[in-house]
Parts: structure tokens; C-alpha cells; sequence
């Protein structure tokens, strides 16, 4: 069954505008002006002869200089002492930990260059994610502090501790209050020195707040179980998964675990097995989990409440009110009283979350999963997650008491109020009365430029530390290098001025953990340092059922949703690149696409294309955007299919102000939020108006067009039961191939690669890792508006049509349909394929390009003239063309333009200069690096050894790589799957990666 | 007759031109095979095995140790820091040594003559104890000194390096003296045809006398013509402008050739080194095994210049004071002076500063070379790069490092595969090796461009 629904990576090209036809036709997006170089100068110059001459005369000249060169003096400086464990040319790796996930950092010569998973932690068998990926770049960033600042000025650690502790003093003297106002903080030994520090000093109080709030969970579960924690989802248990507006693939409390568990219930193995869960997402925008969802309904803010209740009502049979404003919303009516069904069949394989943070729903959503029996097998709330455990309430009178002039001194560890609160007005003016302000921030942020002290933290890779993402599971945070600036970190600071008797941070974590968490495990610290991580084992679940009157509750979101109901109803959320927007001044993330709408540098107001006609907007207008409290913002519109009519998304975590260099990147967009319920919401309404101006967004969904081809597979579960083969054309079976070149014989390895676009969620990680392997630069957004980022791999994302199970085949008939909001995703990651007859390799007049063989398509950059025929020629669009010396233009001053950010470089990898064309290479460094080492122990090469970037940093285990030589090879096996198809086959190139048909459980209503 | 001998000139004097054009040529052809003289040196990995050693020890199993921890100290045949080692089996026996090997101190300490001895002998320097060592490895490391001691003097720079000495130095005498020869011949070709010319020339005239016909020297200048006007006069002569030129186009021409082609080549490069150090001196007479100062060329992609602390293993003790008057060596000073080392009080200070070699081995950056690919995995000796660096005073750069270079050794060496499991799961060398084929890393692919640039 050969599948021709139609596939359309963007609107611009599904209504095949003429502007998006004229620029697709070409493969680069301008031309080169060479018509005007030889009208004007040039050939039409007076005596084109003579000037030929003189050039030809100057090149000999050049030539005959450049012969007598002496060489160049290149000095090598050795180690005075070397350390032992260090050996020049080869890389080290440290374990550490990076908001709980246990990690290992790469170094070379002593500088970190990678951070990829430890694969041997309880968690990590791979995958991080993007920002886990990208963090080595913020040790490099030369935007951060150099040193620490008292009053502005320069000054000593000296000079600080003095100042500091004498204030301190004079406060606990005169009993004003002391606060510590962190994010959330899972450092067991953190939260020691902490509570040390509240020792000396009685007046403090520590304050937990996260930008992006979980309050209204830990306050629900607080109401309903007696347990104010956030507890372990277990979406690897759940058959049927109902999500209203969670994003759990994505940024929502743990996306890397979740997509794990979640990828482990649709993968090949479990298809094999003949299961796959069932995925239903309600949601507003468009978001990463929902464009992987089975089903997917869009629903306004206002009807979440609504839906919930409705859902709570079918499930249990009750009657709570409120329910009747989701009747405006057929299909979300339908589809809610479908999903009821579903999760009453899969009772205690269920689960219900919501990513909401107000209190009410969470409640709700608590008595729904408590009826399906959720608790103890998909919900474990005794083994807890530590990640967030912020308190808006906590805050809100912490401001108060500001306000008030109660505080005397104030701390900042790791939290930003003057940019993330939803009132910086409120809180910036109540800072101002605080007498002493420090902060520990790396830069001088939105909140360290209000402070008096700054004493700038390290680096985690220049920390000792400890994090414990999950009740039992304890990770180590060592230093992988000195401090790059003359930075301390935070713990040590406070040791120092609460006059701790351990005034080394190191000394005391080790104590810390010797006297706490080691001998319960049977550890010692140097198995410690050798693993990474220590687990106490996990406690029983226990069973919690959910009692109570929920008829208060159910008031609460009635008159919530009354108030939400607006014209223009607001949804703001995370992008799984800046997330919060800690990560602003990361020129890596800027530069990640979104998942979904593939924008880059930007955030935007998401609409529905058809309300977006019906107001009368179209893409890229610059829009006004007042909020409840009057604060306004201007964003670019984005039409984005799947939105939720009525209503527009905008991403947090942008318009930092002082974040660094790179950061000032679109509109701050936390104002917007608002205080209620007694939690921070990011639900809201809001008046729009054009301004008349248009904007254009650095979108990377058209680059690279298909002209049409259908490159992805699809195919939904129940066919799959009936034939594994369904949806996956074997189209180069039924022809016979006709070769015009002589086979590539694969002496040794055969190199090829594995996806399953069923396992991929699109979330990105993999374009990180493999920029941070490969020294792919970063272009910046005008260059990524020209079509010219240098991705080496790229998710491409197809919408297509779900027309009530119908599919739409043809192009005339996508107009008659009513609207856009019926839209499912597929996600594939593209990168050089490697092909046995490669296009590109025949085009090439210098022989820059040419196969393997090991079944690898090489790439010579000194040998490239910069033809770009190749680029022409493939039909993947993978190649990308150096039109910049990137790292050495000041044009391009987003990360490498500095002596501290090159440092970040793989030596092993050649940095590409202006006209050269480069492509996914598979990481031939890595694999030449392990066939090396093989030898090197004169023993065969393992399978699983050699992994690649993308691979390893995959949480979904979708990328597979291996020897096809080897039948015996993961890859093989993968590749022998009934799903495999190749892109493109039809054309012969023969690809060296496989695909793995997406398959979707759809239920036939 | 006349005619003759016009034809005969015209004929000759365009050949005397080529001829001359030809050795000129020649003599920059000359240059380019000693370029090539990287003959295949199949270094003999084992040389000649000594039959059946004495001891009962494993020399092969004590030479890995020796090497990795007596070369510091000790050489086979002569004092360094410590006594030579030949012979140490016959002036102590086997129970003494394993005891002094694994602590000198304690032997000394108990009093035992024979160690007092040998320790007020070599100015009390303390040896390194060894208590790692087993007595299995002391008596293997004591097999591999006696069957070290029993050979006779090796020829300077190991077995391995001479044979490759002696064969590019072979396959160069080869092509010099054919070369040599051709150019004897062409040599003397010249000078008969002159001869001959001459003969001619003579013979024409005397039968041009006697004919009585009265002949007006032709080609006979006369006295009073000054050189402008003979400058002049031939410059007329278009044959010879056209030859002058060609020659001067071909000279231009091929000086051009080559210097374009040796481009970024730096052959023979020799910068001068901060301290002067003499791998002759390490290498060659000391016979210090290169790993002991190059680690990482058995592990890693650089072979890495040691750092200090290597040095003062040795220049702890070793201070050549023999030969500056009783004073520290000025070089060894330097080291001392970049640890802030008081060689009198024997202590650190904090004021240091590392050593700033000349890199001497550019290769660009965009090709990827790995020592330990080269030296464990097809255990090539150093020298075959490098070139004769034990005889080297100062170090140069041997070989040409260019691309052409690369892909020679590739195209010719055989990969050596023995008794190395990665390639005995590489089924087609399996099966080539059967066959009797030659498996070089051309046939592995290691030609292809992305194998080193990358």
C-alpha cells in the first residue's frame, strides 16, 4: 500500500506561492551577482589583456614569494610537570551532573569540549538534551563576569567576604530579616550549607522560586495527598496517556525521562511486541508532545478547565459543574468523552497530566488519576522529583516583606525575579529597599545589575557539587577544569560568610557525602568519582486515593474559564531550546530551530492561519500585544497550523535584556502572566493590534525543498497488526536496478545508520550535539533568512491533513477544506545519506567528494573549489556551503569570534574556511577514532562502540549506527525491520541510512 | 665536400645545444629520486633472536620492562647514572640482585658488603626501589640484560634504523651512478663530435688547398673586432637567439617548476631549539629508548616532547659536570632554571617556566596524523620518518611530509596484521592474506581522502 497523503512542511509551500516556487527553484537562495561584476568591471574594461597580464605577472610574483618562505615558527610548549593522567591528543572524560542527569564531560589538554551522556548511569542509558548539549558553551561565554564587583567597581574575594560579613553581622545585630532567593535546588549538600548558613545567621530564610512554576502540582498533591511533592510519572506504565496542555516530551518537569519512558511503549521493540500506547493531547499551541500525539485536539486556555472537568465527570460518572462551556468545542467534546472510554479500559495503565499551574485543575486532575487507579503504578508520588520545588507564595510575601522594608539583606542564587516575575515593576521597586543586595549570578543579569555585591558563581563544569533529580538518586557534579575568570561558586561563598568551620566547598560535599549518602549505598567517594551517581534504591509505591469535595474546586476553575474567555485568549509557554530563558546568551540554542515552526533567534505570536484571516493578519505582521496589566509588547505573527483559533502563543523565556552579547533576542513575554489562584499563571487574555510594520522570521521549515517527493511513511497501528509491512513501500524491490557504476566494494565495515521515525520525537538535541562535535558554526539570523545555516543534521517536520480519518491526497482539494486545525505531525531527522551511488560525487570537477570504502561519503574541504554542484545535485538537500570564514568574521561575532569560545573547538575536527562545501561527515573522527583504539588492544571492534553525536544524544534511541557488515550489528537487525524504507530509493542512489515508517494508533471513531 | 661538412655543422651544433639543454635538465632531475629514496625498509622484526638464552628468564618478557624502567639510569654496556649492566649476572648472583633491585636501600642498610659497595661507588645515589617488580620480572629483566650483554657491539642507532640506513642509502648510490654514468656518456659523445668536427674542418681545408682555391676562413674573427661588435654579430645569428632564449625559457621554466612544487615543503628544516639537545647524545650513545621521552607516540595521536619532570629523572644526578670544569652544564641549567630548581638545595621554587620548543614537524592542520596508529598498531620505527635521529645533533626535518609521501608508504608497506584481533574480523583481509596478496593500507582504504582529512 503505497501511502499518498499529501505532506507539507510549511504554508508557504502547501498554497505554493509564486515568491516560495521562484525561490525554490534554485538551490540557494541568492544568486551570485556575477552578471553584474562582468557588465560593470570586468571583461568590459579597456584592455581586459593588459589587466590579465598584470595579474598573471602578480600571481607568478605571489607564487615565487610564497616559494621562498621559510617555515613558519610554530612553538610547543610542553607540560613543565605533566599530569599523570594526561596525555596530549587524547581526550579524558570526567563524570559530572547537569540538572540531575548524570553526565560525562570530554576533555582535551585539559579543556572541556563535550558533554555527552553517562551511559552507565541509572537513567542515562543515552540521550540529553538540547540545552545539557549547549552547555559547554556558557564555561566559554565572555559575557559572563570576570571577576567579582562591589558597588560597580572591581574588586578582591578578599575585599567581598569582609564587606559581606560585616554587613551580615551588623543585620543579625539589628534583626532585620535575611533572605536566600534561589531556583530550586536539589544539591543535598547545597541545602546543607544553606541551612548552615541560616545557623549563623537566624534571621534568613531560604526561598525557592522557578521562573517557570510547578506550585500549583506541589500545592495540589500538598491539598489532596498530604504530600507537597511532584512525583515520578511513569509513562513507560501507561497504555493510555490523556495530556491537557503538558508538554512532557518537551520542557514540562522532565522531558528527556518522560520521552524515555514514553519512546519505550512505541518503538520497534515494543511494536514487535504488537504494543504501543495510546498518546490523546489537548492543547492550545502547537507544542513538541503534541505533535507527536496520536490524537491531538486544539483547545482554548478557557476550555481547559472545562475539558478537565468533563473528563472527571466521564470517568467517574460525577456531576461537576462547569463541564457545559466545552459544549462550544464539538470536537474537543467528542474527543474527551472518547478519551474517558479509552482511560476506563486501561485502568491502571492510565494517566492524566496536566500542564497547568493552578491549583484547582491540578486537584481535578489528582481525582481523576486517583479514580483510574493511577497512583502506585503510573503516578508515584513516594519516589518524588527534586527538580522543582519553587514556592509562588513564598515569593509573593517575600516581595511584600521587601516592600515593606523588612529585608536587610538579599542573596540571588541561580534565580532572576527582575526578568522571569510576572510584575518586574513590583519587584524591582521593593528590591530597591533592601540595603544589602549580592548576587551569585555569572553575569551581570537583569537582577545582578540591581545588586550592590556581585560575587559571580563558576561553571558547573568548574564546581563541586551534588544534585538529586529523584528521591534516592544522587548525583556528583566534579570540576573539569579551573575556573576560566576569577569566579567562585556559590557554596563556597556562603561557607566563607557564615563562618563555616570547612571553609572548602570540595572538602565539605566529600564529608557531606561520606557522612550521609555513602555509607547507606556501600560506596566509597572514589567509586563515586569513577560512576557518577550513587542510588539508594527506589521505595514501594504506594497506592493514594484522592478524597474530597471538589465542588469548591470546580467553582474556582468555572469562574477562572469565565475570565479567560475573551476574544483573544493567550497561551505562553516554554520552547524546549531557551526554555526559561536561562540559556539566552547560548548562541547554539538561539540558533535551534523550534520544533515545530522551525523559527530560529526569534520568539513570536503563534495564531491559527484561519483566525489570523479572519482578523485580517497575515505572517510576519508586527502585532501589539497589551496585557492584562497594561505591559505591551510588539511580535511578529507566526501562522501556525494546529493553534487553537482565538487564541496566540508566545514562548517565554526571550527579551532578555542583560543576558550577554548574543542574548537580546525577542520580546519578554513573562509580564504577561498573571498571579492567581495563588500561583503564577501562564493563561491570560490580551488586546491585539497591528502596528503596521512586518518582520521577518529566520523560519528554516522551506529551506529544502522535496519539490513534492513523498519522503516520509506513515502508517497507523491497527494496519501495522495486519501487515508490519503497511505504509513502507519496498519500491526498490519491484525494480530491477541498473547500475551504471561498478559496486563499491566494502572491504572491512560497511557504515550505515538506523531511524526510527517512530522513536524520534523532533525535540532538537541531536542538531546540538552534533554542532558541538563537528565545530559547526553558528551563522546568526540573517543568515539563516538567506538559507544559509550549516546544520549537518536538521529535523525535518511534515504536517498533513486529518480530516475526520479521511486523507487528503490531492492539492485542490486542501482548499475546500474548512480549516487548519486538524493536523498531525511527522518528524524526520535528515542528514547526508551516504548513498552508494551518490549524486554529489559525480558533479564534483575536483574529486572533492567521494565514497568510502567503508560505505562512507568523504568530503575534502582542501581539496573543494566551491563549485557547489554538489549542493545542486543532492536530492536531500544536506549540503551546506561556507559562504564565511564564521569563526573569523566579525560580522558573525556569535561564539567564536573570541580566544576563550575557540577553545570549545574539537581538535580533531577541521574548522572549514569561506568556499568550501561540508556535510555530515558520520562522525569519521569517532569512527576512526574507535577502529583505532581496536587495534591499538588488537582486538575486533565491538558493536555499540563507535557511536555518533546525534545518536548519543538521542533520549529516544532513534538513531541507530553500526557496521552492516556485521549481521550480528544492532544496525543490521534495525535495517532488517519490515518498517525500514530508504528515501528516495526510486531514484537509485542507493542511501546509506535507513528509515523506520512512522506509525500512529489512531482509534477509529 | 663543403657541403658535407655544412650538413655535418648544422647537424652538430643543434645537438651540442640539446645536449647542454639536457644536462641542465638533468642536473635538477637529479634532485627529485633522492626525494624518492624511501625504499620499502622491511625492518626485520626480530633480528636474529639469540638461541635459546641461558638464563631462565624471559628476555623478551624483562626488555618491556627494562625499557620502560632501567633506561632511565642504566645502559647494557656502559656507566650512566648507575653501573653498566653487562655482566651483572656473573658479579652477583640471582638471589642478591632481585633483592637490590626491589630496594637498594634495604640491602645497604643491612650491611651487606656488596652493596655498600656498588652504593659508595656510584657517589650514593639512591637507585628507585622497585617493590612492584616480582621476582619473575627481575629474573626476566636480568635474562634480557645477559642476552643483551652477549651480543656483540650493535652499530649505532639499533638494528632496525641501520638496515633502514643501509637501504635507502642503497637505492640512492643506485640511481646516482646510473645517473653519473649518463651523463659520462653524453659527456663524451660532446667531446668526440667536437673532436671530429674539428677533424673535419681541418681535412676540408687541406683539400681546399690543395685545389689551390684560396678559402676565406670561414668562422674566423678577426682580431680587431671588439666584443660589441661580436655580441653584435651573433645576436644576428637567429639560430642561436632562438637557443639562448629556449634555454633561459627552459632554466626559468623548471627552477619554476620545482619551487612551486616544494611550496610550503620544508625539508631539511632545522630551527634552533632553546635548549641544545642532543638526540645524539640520548638517542645515539645512550641509547635511550625514544618512548622513554616520547610517551604518547605509543597512545596517542601527538608524540609529545616530555615535560621536565622527564628530564630531571635523570639530570637529577646528571649534571656533565666532567666537561665544564667541575660547573653544571649550561643547557642542563636550563632546565634547572625553567623548574626553579636549586640544584644545590635540591628544591622547587614557584617561579616557573616551561621550555618553548620549535615545532620542527608542521603538518597542516586539515590532515589528520596519529602516532599511535604508526608506531603500536604497524609498529613502523621512528627512524623511517624521522630519519637517522640518533645521529642527529640537532634535529631536522627528514622526511618531505607532503601528501605524495604519505600515500607511497601506504601504497607499499603491507599492514601488519599479525596477531592483531580487529583484523582478524576484517573477513576480506582474511581472505586476501590467504591468497598470498598483499594487504597494504591502500587496499584497506587508506588512501581515500576522508582517512585523514577530516
Amino acid at each position: 500500500m503505497k501511502s499518498n497523503k499529501k505532506y507539507w512542511k510549511g504554508l508557504e509551500e502547501l498554497k505554493s506561492s509564486p515568491e516560495f516556487v521562484e525561490k525554490n527553484k534554485n538551490e540557494f537562495a541568492e544568486q551570485i551577482p556575477l552578471e553584474d561584476v562582468l557588465s560593470e568591471g570586468g571583461l568590459n574594461t579597456v584592455a581586459p589583456r593588459r589587466d590579465f597580464l598584470k595579474a598573471l605577472g602578480f600571481g607568478l610574483g605571489a607564487v615565487s614569494l610564497a616559494a621562498c618562505q621559510t617555515a613558519p615558527i610554530h612553538k610547543s610548549i610542553p607540560y613543565l610537570v605533566k599530569p599523570e593522567d594526561v596525555t596530549p591528543g587524547v581526550a579524558n572524560y570526567y563524570v559530572s551532573s547537569y540538572n540531575g542527569q548524570s553526565i560525562l564531560v570530554k576533555t582535551r589538554e585539559g579543556r572541556p569540549i563535550k558533554i555527552e551522556p553517562n551511559e552507565k548511569s541509572l537513567f542515562g542509558n543515552t540521550g540529553t538534551d538540547a540545552a545539557t548539549q549547549a552547555a559547554i558553551l556558557d564555561l566559554y561565554d565572555v559575557s559572563k563576569l570576570k571577576g567579582p564587583k562591589l558597588d560597580g567597581a572591581d574588586t578582591s574575594w578578599d575585599k567581598i567576604d569582609s564587606f559581606v560579613k560585616g554587613e551580615l553581622n551588623k543585620l543579625q545585630a539589628s534583626g532585620k530579616k535575611i533572605r536566600i532567593v534561589s531556583s530550586s535546588i536539589s544539591s543535598p549538600s547545597a541545602k546543607s550549607v544553606i541551612a548552615e548558613f541560616i545557623t549563623q545567621y537566624p534571621n534568613t530564610v531560604h526561598v525557592q522560586v522557578d521562573a517557570v512554576s510547578y506550585s500549583g502540582i506541589l500545592q495540589a498533591n500538598a491539598n489532596s495527598f498530604g504530600k507537597a511533592v511532584i512525583p515520578s510519572y511513569r509513562f513507560d506504565r501507561a497504555d493510555v496517556i490523556v495530556s491537557i496542555s503538558a508538554d512532557f516530551l518537551g520542557t514540562w518537569i522532565s522531558g528527556e525521562e518522560f520521552t524515555k519512558q514514553y519512546v519505550g511503549n512505541r518503538n520497534s521493540a515494543s511494536l514487535k511486541k504488537g504494543k504501543m500506547s495510546r498518546h490523546i493531547q489537548f492543547e492550545t499551541g502547537m507544542s513538541l508532545t503534541g505533535t507527536n500525539a496520536d490524537s491531538r485536539i486544539p483547545v482554548k486556555p478557557s476550555e481547559e478547565g472545562p475539558a478537565i472537568i468533563a473528563l472527571y465527570n466521564e470517568v467517574t460518572g460525577g456531576q461537576l459543574p462547569g463541564a457545559q462551556a466545552l459544549a462550544s468545542n464539538t470536537a474537543a467534546n467528542t474527543a474527551i468523552k472518547l478519551a474517558a472510554k479509552e482511560l476506563l479500559q486501561a485502568r491502571g495503565r492510565a494517566l492524566v497530566v496536566s500542564g497547568s499551574n493552578d491549583v484547582s485543575i491540578q486537584t481535578v486532575v489528582n481525582a481523576i488519576n486517583s479514580a483510574l487507579g493511577s497512583y502506585g503504578t503510573t503516578i508515584d508520588l513516594d519516589n518524588q522529583i527534586n527538580n522543582y520545588a519553587g514556592n509562588d507564595a513564598a515569593f509573593s510575601s517575600f516581595v511584600k516583606e521587601m516592600n515593606n522594608g523588612e529585608v536587610g539583606a538579599v542573596f540571588f542564587m541561580g534565580s532572576n525575579p527582575a526578568y522571569d516575575y510576572s510584575d518586574p515593576k513590583l519587584f524591582t521597586d521593593a528590591l530597591a529597599k533592601v540595603p544589602l543586595r549580592v548576587s551569585f549570578s555569572d553575569r551581570e543579569d537583569e537582577t545582578a545589575s540591581l545588586c550592590t555585591v556581585l560575587a559571580p558563581t563558576s561553571c558547573f563544569l568548574e564546581s563541586w557539587g551534588d544534585e538529586s533529580a529523584v528521591e534516592g538518586y544522587f548525583t556528583i557534579v566534579q570540576p573539569t577544569i579551573n575556573p576560566v575568570f576569577n569566579t567562585r561558586q556559590a557554596e563556597q561563598s556562603l561557607l566563607a560568610w557564615s563562618e563555616n568551620p570547612q571553609k572548602n566547598y570540595y572538602q565539605y560535599v566529600k564529608s557531606y557525602w561520606e557522612k550521609n549518602i555513602l555509607p547507606g549505598a556501600g560506596k566509597s567517594w572514589k567509586d563515586l568519582l569513577q560512576a557518577g551517581f550513587v542510588y539508594t534504591g527506589a521505595k514501594p509505591a504506594g497506592s493514594y486515593a484522592f478524597a474530597g469535595d471538589l465542588t469548591g474546586v470546580a467553582q474556582t476553575i468555572v469562574s477562572q474559564s469565565k475570565a479567560l474567555a475573551k476574544d483573544i485568549e493567550v497561551h505562553l509557554y516554554q520552547n524546549g531550546a531557551m526554555k526559561d530563558g536561562r540559556y539566552a546568551n547560548n548562541a547554539f540554542l538561539q540558533e535551534l530551530p523550534d520544533a515545530v515552526s522551525k523559527v530560529t533567534w526569534d520568539n513570536y505570536a503563534a495564531v491559527a492561519p484561519k483566525f489570523a484571516e479572519e482578523q485580517g493578519w497575515s505572517e510576519f505582521d508586527l502585532v501589539e500585544i497589551k496585557g492584562e496589566n497594561g505591559y505591551t509588547i510588539v511580535l511578529p505573527l507566526l501562522l501556525q497550523p494546529g493553534q487553537a483559533r482565538g487564541t496566540v502563543s508566545i514562548a517565554v523565556g526571550y527579551g532578555r535584556t542583560k543576558a550577554g552579547q548574543i542574548g537580546k533576542v525577542g520580546e519578554n513575554a513573562y509580564p504577561l502572566a498573571k498571579v492567581a489562584n495563588g500561583s503564577v499563571q501562564f493563561h491570560t487574555t490580551a488586546a491585539i493590534s497591528k502596528t503596521g510594520g512586518k518582520y521577518e522570521l529566520a523560519q528554516t521549515q522551506t529551506h529544502h525543498s522535496y519539490e513534492g517527493r513523498n519522503i516520509v511513511r506513515e502508517t497507523t497501528f491497527a494496519d501495522y497488526k495486519k501487515d508490519p509491512h503497511a505504509g513502507t513501500t519496498a519500491h526498490g524491490a519491484a525494480h530491477h536496478n541498473y547500475d551504471l557504476w561498478p559496486e563499491h566494494k566494502k572491504i572491512g565495515h560497511n557504515w550505515v545508520m538506523a531511524i526510527d521515525l517512530n522513536a524520534c520525537t523532533g525535540c532538537g538535541s541531536c542538531i546540538v550535539a552534533c554542532n558541538v562535535e563537528n565545530n559547526i558554526p553558528v551563522v546568526g539570523r540573517d543568515e539563516v533568512r538567506n538559507r544559509r545555516d550549516m546544520h549537518w543534521i536538521r529535523i525535518d517536520r511534515y504536517y498533513s491533513f486529518n480530516d475526520g480519518g479521511k486523507s487528503v491526497t490531492k492539492e485542490d482539494e486542501i482548499s475546500e477544506l474548512e480549516n487548519m486545525d486538524n493536523i498531525s505531525v511527522v518528524h524526520q531527522p535528515m542528514l547526508c545519506q551516504h548513498c552508494d551511488h551518490a549524486p554529489c560525487e559525480t558533479v564534483c570537477p575536483v574529486i572533492a567528494t567521494m565514497h568510502s570504502s567503508d560505505g562512507l561519503n568523504h568530503m575534502a574541504y582542501n581539496r573543494c573549489v566551491g563549485t557547489r554542484y554538489c549542493a545542486n545535485n543532492c536530492p536531500y538537500k544536506v549540503r551546506r556551503f561556507n559562504w564565511f570564514n564564521y569563526w573569523n568574521d566579525s560580522r558573525f561575532d556569535n561564539y567564536l569570534n573570541n580566544e576563550f569560545t575557540q577553545l570549545l573547538l574539537n581538535p580533531d575536527v577541521t574548522t572549514r574556511s569561506r568556499g568550501v562545501m561540508e556535510k555530515c561527515s558520520m562522525c569519521i573522527q569517532r569512527i576512526q577514532g574507535g577502529r583505532l583504539a581496536a587495534k591499538l588492544e588488537k582486538r575486533a571492534l565491538v558493536d555499540g562502540e563507535i557511536q555518533m553525536a546525534c545518536q548519543q544524544a538521542c533520549s529516544a534511541n532513534a538513531i541507530i549506527f553500526g557496521d552492516m557488515n556485521d549481521p550480528e550489528s544492532a544496525v543490521s537487525k534495525a535495517l532488517r525491520n519490515e518498517r525500514t524504507y530508504y528515501v528516495l530509493e526510486e531514484i537509485n542512489t542507493m542511501p546509506g541510512i535507513g528509515y523506520q515508517t512512522k506509525v500512529r494508533n489512531i482509534v477509529e471513531a | 665536400m663543403r657541403s658535407i661538412s655544412l650538413i655535418f655543422r648544422s647537424v652538430v651544433k643543434p645537438f651540442i645545444f640539446i645536449s647542454a639543454l639536457s644536462l641542465g635538465v638533468q642536473g635538477f632531475a637529479q634532485e627529485v629520486p633522492a626525494l624518492q629514496a624511501e625504499e620499502a625498509a622491511t625492518a626485520d622484526a626480530a633480528p636474529a633472536e639469540a638461541a635459546a638464552a641461558p638464563s631462565k628468564g624471559d628476555p623478551a618478557a624483562g626488555a618491556a620492562i627494562y625499557k620502560q624502567k632501567c633506561t632511565s639510569c642504566h645502559a647494557i654496556d656502559r656507566a650512566v647514572v648507575g653501573p653498566a649492566l653487562k655482566g651483572m649476572s656473573e658479579r652477583h648472583d640471582e638471589q642478591w640482585l632481585i633483592k637490590w633491585i626491589r630496594n637498594s636501600q634495604a640491602l645497604v642498610a643491612s650491611g651487606d658488603p656488596a652493596a655498600v659497595k656498588v652504593f659508595e661507588e656510584y657517589n650514593k645515589v639512591v637507585m628507585t626501589p622497585f617493590p612492584e617488580l616480582t621476582d619473575d620480572d627481575i629474573v626476566n629483566i636480568i635474562a634480557y640484560v645477559q642476552t643483551e650483554g652477549d651480543k656483540p657491539a650493535a652499530p649505532a642507532g639499533g638494528a632496525a634504523a641501520g638496515a633502514e640506513g643501509a637501504v635507502s642509502g642503497d637505492s640512492g648510490e643506485v640511481s646516482n651512478f646510473m645517473l653519473g654514468g649518463l651523463i659520462l656518456v653524453v659527456l663524451i659523445t660532446l667531446l668526440v663530435i667536437l673532436v671530429l668536427n674539428r677533424v673535419i674542418k681541418t681535412l676540408d681545408r687541406v683539400i681546399l688547398q690543395k685545389k689551390g682555391i684560396a678559402v676565406e676562413e670561414d668562422g674566423v674573427v678577426s682580431t680587431k673586432e671588439t666584443a660589441y661588435e661580436k655580441i653584435r654579430r651573433l645576436s644576428k645569428n637567429k639560430k642561436l637567439v632562438f637557443f639562448t632564449i629556449l634555454l633561459v625559457v627552459i632554466l626559468l621554466g623548471s627552477w619554476g617548476w620545482k619551487a612551486m612544487w616544494n611550496t610550503g615543503v620544508h625539508q631539511g628544516y632545522q630551527p634552533e631549539q632553546p635548549i641544545k639537545y642532543s638526540h645524539q647524545l640520548h638517542a645515539g650513545t645512550l641509547k635511550i629508548d625514544c618512548q622513554y621521552c616520547h610517551t604518547g607516540a605509543y597512545k596517542s595521536k601527538n608524540a609529545t616532547i616530555p615535560s621536565l619532570n622527564v628530564c630531571m629523572n635523570c639530570h637529577n644526578y646528571v649534571q656533565a659536570t666532567d666537561k665544564y670544569n667541575g660547573e653544571i652544564s649550561p643547557e642542563i641549567m636550563k632546565i634547572y632554571k625553567a623548574l626553579d630548581y636549586n640544584p644545590d638545595t635540591k628544591e622547587y621554587g614557584p617561579n616557573q617556566k616551561p621550555i618553548q620548543w620549535v615545532r620542527i614537524h608542521n603538518l597542516p592542520d586539515f590532515a589528520y596524523f596519529n602516532h599511535s596508529q604508526h608506531v603500536s598498531v604497524a609498529g613502523i620505527e621512528c627512524q623511517q620518518c624521522h630519519g637517522p635521529i640518533q645521529t642527529m645533533e640537532e634535529v631536522y626535518q627528514y622526511s618531505p611530509l607532503t601528501m605524495k609521501w604519505c600515500i607511497n608508504c601506504h601504497r607499499e608497506h603491507d599492514v601488519n596484521t599479525e596477531g592483531n584481533g580487529y583484523y582478524d574480523k576484517v573477513v576480506e583481509v582474511h581472505d586476501l592474506l590467504k591468497q598470498g596478496k598483499k594487504v597494504t593500507p591502500a587496499v584497506l582504504g587508506g588512501l581515500e581522502c576522508g582517512k585523514c582529512h577530516y
